[in-house]
């Protein structure tokens, strides 16, 4: 774990389209976690779903070319909720136009890494997927409970 | 990520995961995980250090898993924190691979 940082995070990260970059997301959501009070299970829920839309966008969108931006960008809503906002200039695609693949039946059945929109579902306060005119925009918000925003 | 493994009796290996299973943590364990997979017929997953699992994380469970599954082997995933547990249930896997946070009740799903 890393100790207090004095200075306050980035609103906005900017990273290229190759999985090692995703690395950097950690870090950030830690130190705005930080600025916000966030509490470590939103905590949980944001890295859990910043993780599965940037290696989708990175796996997919992008073909796994890298070089390619991706930038991720975090604005506090009123006191209510922490709302990121994901770009890419990938062909255009809603993960959530077709519906979760069905729950596995069996562990033979179980597709690795075929659950990520349901994760995202569950851990997302809300969700929003807006077709730009070069790319993708992708909005994913997270309640903080009051408490720890007095 | 750090990943240890070790012989139990009754041919159980338990395999000790520590830390955060982000894209990182699952690439560190993967290898390891599925040469353990490839001779284990009772495997004990060990997730009472993990604080973070992520999708690439889950693939690092699944994958084995099933290795160990196809060849008519048993896995059981052990001791995960709330929100670890609250990840395998909305993927579904804890209604194939069962969780147990007690190890006797984990061994007896092994035996």
């Amino acid at each position: 774990m890393t100790g207090p940082n004095p200075s306050p995070p980035e609103p906005r990260l900017t990273l290229k389209s190759q999985l090692e970059d995703l690395t950097l997301v950690w870090p950030w959501v830690e130190a705005l976690g930080r600025q916000y009070s966030v509490p470590a299970d939103t905590q949980f829920a944001i890295q859990l779903c910043l993780e599965e839309a940037l290696s989708n966008i990175v796996r997919h969108g992008y073909g796994a070319q890298p070089s390619y931006p991706i930038t991720v960008e975090c604005a506090a809503s009123g006191v209510a909720e922490l709302v990121f906002t994901v770009e890419d200039h990938a062909p255009p695609f809603d993960p959530f136009a077709a519906a979760p693949p069905p729950a596995p039946t069996s562990i033979q059945e179980l597709q690795p890494g075929g659950q990520g929109i349901r994760l995202m579902q569950k851990f997302a306060t809300r969700l929003e997927y807006q077709h730009l005119t070069h790319g993708n925009r992708l909005t994913l918000a997270f309640a903080i409970p009051p408490t720890s925003n007095p | 990520m750090q990943i240890s493994s070790e012989e139990m009796a009754g041919g159980i290996t338990r395999v000790a995961l520590d830390g955060r299973m982000d894209i990182a943590g699952a690439a560190v364990v993967d290898l390891k995980m599925n040469l353990i997979a490839g001779s284990a017929k009772k495997l004990l997953i060990d997730l009472a250090k993990v604080d973070f699992l992520g999708s690439m994380g889950l693939r690092s469970i699944v994958i084995p898993a099933r290795a160990v599954n196809s060849r008519g082997g048993k896995v059981v995933l052990f001791a995960p924190n709330e929100m670890v547990e609250s990840v395998l249930k909305t993927a579904g896997i804890d209604t194939l691979i069962p969780v147990r946070h007690d190890l006797d009740a984990a061994i007896a799903v092994l035996g």
